[in-house]
């Protein structure tokens, strides 16, 4: 079977950036959100989820969101979404309004800025 | 005592030995060439003991290692093959033999002037021996060896006799032994043939193995098909140089080694190059290869060859054309391992057949008069790829006794037709396949991206549904058409499972998404599984 999405991490400071790159459906979605938990550390102070290199997203993807807001709310940790306007995942995306749960930038830049990442 | 000088001849008893000699070619010839190996070598010595009127008889051959002699079939002497009797060459009485390469003869064994190793011998009360070597083509094989428990002056002429009995019983075993091992090597080159091909929509092949008229021809041609994930396609045929059990070996590991570094590498000049630095490590035979990945989405065949023969393309009009752009050495050769790869693009109705010489190469003939007959042979052949590679090959090898093995696979595209209907497994590794199909779908009956992008998802929805639907032990499918009526797509996604609840709290959420991209979603659910049927207009029109 091949890969069809793999997390990229990394850290600014005590922020955590997780990019999800490839696609995610319901063949991986549950494995990429333990995966993900395994990736982020406890002692960040927030996470921020990009998604501007998911080429392919669905219903699995918007409960790995969810999953993974209630997670970083759990350890009281941040999370910001990064989602590029009119883009496919920005579409499916809307059909459950997550910007109305998660916060969410266009451009990674943004969320480290409005996280104030150092 | 070898070779005692003293013997005298007897040309009495030569004349006897010719008749004797008779005897055991009669029986060595036609009646023991159905018994296995082992068989066969009993059945022979039985005979030998019984035309030199001895009491025991015993074969040992010479391992793999060529320094060890085991012992392999005895008469009077079971136990010695039961015990696993083995000896280095040089050592002993059957030691000598092997390494003196000449009869010897112990004639009282109490007074031996050579070592005897195997307490066998004595155990039995054998009190004279006489071994000779068993030789083919100047290949030590093993040893003879026959013995008395009488105490017997073994003269020449018996040594002779034997001598002679002992040739035609190597001949035996190795004939045999070839036997056995072109058997293996069919086996095995059938065993490394793609079982059946994987059937993609918009691509039909063709796949065929012709082994040569003789058995001991059966040789390192191979094809296979790889699967590189859901959009890409790897194609490979080759040809080993030789023959029987080595050439089908190295065909193995070369298949192996190309399975491996196409998995890992995409580009086919790079993948070569790398299976040409293996195959330069492993110091083995030459080799010829094409090898080559088609991309599903674009029908664009990137190939990269090994001082293979050429690809034959022919184009849905009829025209065919040798590619021969692409180009390299052939492994095992040295050089600089470094292949320019050639791409070709597949249109609806375009073939492309891959072969390896053995169907064009004919004694006393250009190599171009062959590639001419192959022309020839498929501007008349039927259009379906299997009738077009039998009809291909029984062309060119009409009245001709096949002397190198064929390989042949065929490759077509036949378009995405604006119906579509597939049955796949229900599992989730399928989602990423289908989708991709239905993307390719969409985009070949003329969906702007948007719509694929949209059919994929709703599509991978229902059947991310179907998929859960799906329990108990039964290999459960989800049967999925695509039908196109003028601008309006309809897609119907069929499971035999019965609807369950969401099993957790935000399960569902594929509803809404599939409600975003499509025009229409009808859900039904009854008795016998759950249908959805999906619509959406197509085109140019902004949604």
């Amino acid at each position: 079977m091949s890969e069809i999405a793999r997390l990229h991490h990394e850290s600014v400071g005590d922020v955590e950036i997780v990019r999800v790159v490839g696609e995610v459906d319901a063949s991986n979605g549950s494995m990429l959100t333990e995966e993900l938990f395994g990736a982020v550390s406890n002692q960040a102070r927030a996470v921020v989820l990009d998604l501007s290199n998911t080429t392919y997203i669905d219903s699995s993807g918007i409960n790995l969101i969810f999953d993974v807001a209630a997670g970083v709310r759990s350890r009281r940790q941040q999370l910001r979404l990064v989602v590029v306007p009119r883009s496919f995942v920005a579409q499916v995306l809307s059909t459950v309004s997550i910007d109305e749960s998660v916060p969410v930038d266009g451009v990674l830049a943004d969320a480290l800025e409005a996280l104030q990442a150092r | 005592m070898t070779r005692d000088p003293s013997i005298q001849e007897e040309s009495t008893s030569t004349e006897q030995a010719i008749a004797r000699l008779e005897d055991v070619q009669r029986v060595t010839e036609s009646a023991l060439s159905y018994l296995n190996p082992d068989e066969l070598l009993t059945e022979l010595l039985e005979r030998v003991v019984e035309i030199l009127q001895v009491d025991t008889a015993a074969v040992l051959l010479v391992e793999d290692d060529g320094r060890t002699l085991a012992a392999r079939a005895a008469k009077g002497l079971e136990e010695e093959v039961e015990r696993g009797f083995r000896l280095p060459i040089g050592r002993g009485f059957a030691g000598r033999v092997a390494a003196t390469r000449q009869p010897v003869v112990i004639e009282d064994l109490e007074r031996s002037p050579i070592e005897v190793i195997n307490p066998l011998l004595r155990e039995r009360g054998i009190r004279s021996l006489l071994g000779v070597p068993l030789v083919v083509e100047g290949q030590l094989i093993g040893v003879l060896h026959v013995g008395s428990l009488i105490q017997r002056e073994f003269r020449d002429s018996d040594a002779e006799l034997l001598q002679l009995v002992g040739d035609r019983v190597a001949l035996e075993i190795e004939r045999s032994r070839l036997a056995v091992q072109d058997r293996i090597a069919q086996t095995l080159q059938r065993d490394l043939l793609p079982s059946r091909l994987p059937r993609l929509p918009g691509l039909r092949m063709a796949g065929r193995y012709i082994p040569a008229a003789t058995e001991s021809a059966i040789g390192g041609d191979w094809y296979d098909v790889i699967q590189l994930g859901h959009r890409r396609l790897g194609l490979a045929i080759g040809d080993v140089a030789g023959h029987g059990m080595p050439a089908a070996t190295y065909m193995g590991q070369l298949r192996s080694a190309l399975r491996a570094y196409a998995l890992d590498v995409e580009a086919a000049g790079e993948v070569l190059r790398k299976l040409a630095r293996f195959a330069e490590a492993e110091h083995s035979r030459m080799a010829t290869l094409i090898y080559g990945t088609l991309n599903l989405d674009t029908w664009a065949l990137e190939f990269a060859r090994a001082g293979h023969p050429y690809p034959l393309l022919i184009r849905a009009d009829g025209s065919a054309s040798f590619l021969t752009d692409a180009s390299g050495p052939p492994l095992g050769t040295g050089g600089a391992f470094s292949y320019e790869s050639e791409v070709v693009t597949l249109e609806p109705g375009d073939t492309l057949l891959f072969y390896t010489d053995g169907l064009i190469e004919r004694r006393g003939e250009q190599l171009s008069d062959g590639e001419a007959a192959l022309v020839e042979a498929v501007a008349d052949a039927p259009e379906d790829p299997e009738l077009k590679c039998t009809s291909i090959i029984s062309r060119l090898t009409k009245g001709i006794e096949v002397a190198d093995d064929i390989a042949a696979l065929l490759v077509q595209s036949v378009g995405l037709e604006e119906r579509l209907s597939v049955e796949v497994p229900s599992a989730p590794r399928e989602l990423a396949g289908i989708r991709h199909l239905l993307r390719r779908w969409v985009a070949a009956n003329g969906g702007t991206d948007d719509d694929c992008a949209a059919v994929a998802i709703a599509v991978t929805e229902a059947c991310a549904n179907a998929i859960e639907h799906a329990f108990g032990p039964r290999d459960e499918t989800i049967e999925i058409t695509a039908e196109l009526e003028a601008d309006l797509v309809t897609i119907t996604i069929r499971d035999r499972g019965a609807w369950r609840e969401p099993r957790r709290e935000h399960r569902g959420r594929g509803i809404p998404v599939m409600r975003e991209f499509m025009d229409e979603v009808e859900i039904e659910t009854g008795e016998d599984g759950t249908t959805v049927e999906l619509r959406r207009r197509v085109g140019s029109s902004p949604q």
